[in-house]
């Protein structure tokens, strides 16, 4: 008798990610509203991946240019720590 | 009509007449090549998010330029390159091609943005 596909199906509660931009219909972002920006950086100042953040692909896209942007005129931080 | 930003962040240790003289030089070069400095704005000192050339703070200005012409930052950015006190800039079109029929719809938000930016600067300011 197999108890197998008896119901037992694995259920994740999984929140489901919108892009955020998508929601609030931006289109630009811009570089120096580091505060902005700081929601898409991890502790270390990393961008936030796409899976974590749950931005479509063309917001990542905006959103990295602007971050690559700040940290060049120094807003934000390569690193930290 | 091409839009731009020109960002550049320098020497703090400069005094504020040494700083309007070396933006005005910067200005009056863009002007030269046919662009229209229409706004500009400082920040003051504001501290880096690291440090350049061992400093941890920099003055921010900031030029809001029109043109019609094309290369109107050619002679700007070679000077602030050779400039040791210009720590860093950035030159960027504010309205790419692609997207300008888009950023003529959303004109208002891009003012929301502007003020944004002035805002946070007079807080640095005080």
């Amino acid at each position: 008798m197999g108890a197998r596909g008896s119901g037992k199906k694995k259920v994740f509660f999984r929140r489901r990610k919108v892009c955020r931009m998508c929601a609030d219909k931006l289109s630009t972002v811009d570089y120096k509203d580091t505060r902005f920006l700081q929601q898409y950086l991890v502790e270390r100042s990393k961008i936030l991946p796409r899976r974590i953040s749950g931005t479509c692909a063309k917001h990542q896209r905006i959103i990295q240019q602007a971050i690559k942007r700040a940290r060049h005129v120094a807003l934000l931080p390569y690193t930290s720590d | 009509m091409r839009e731009y930003e020109l960002m550049f962040v320098i020497d703090p240790r400069l005094t504020d007449e040494e700083i309007v003289s070396l933006t005005d030089q910067y200005k009056e070069m863009i002007v030269s090549s046919g662009g229209d400095v229409w706004r500009e704005e400082s920040w003051g000192k504001r501290k880096l998010a690291y440090q350049i050339n061992k400093l941890s703070e920099g003055s921010y200005m900031l030029f809001y330029v029109r043109s019609e012409a094309g290369d109107v930052f050619t002679e700007v950015e070679q000077r602030m390159r050779q400039n040791e006190r210009v720590l860093r800039y950035l030159t960027i079109r504010t309205n790419a091609g692609r997207l300008r029929h888009r950023a003529a719809k959303e004109e208002p938000a891009a003012e929301v943005a502007e003020t944004e930016s002035t805002e946070t600067s007079t807080e640095e300011v005080s």
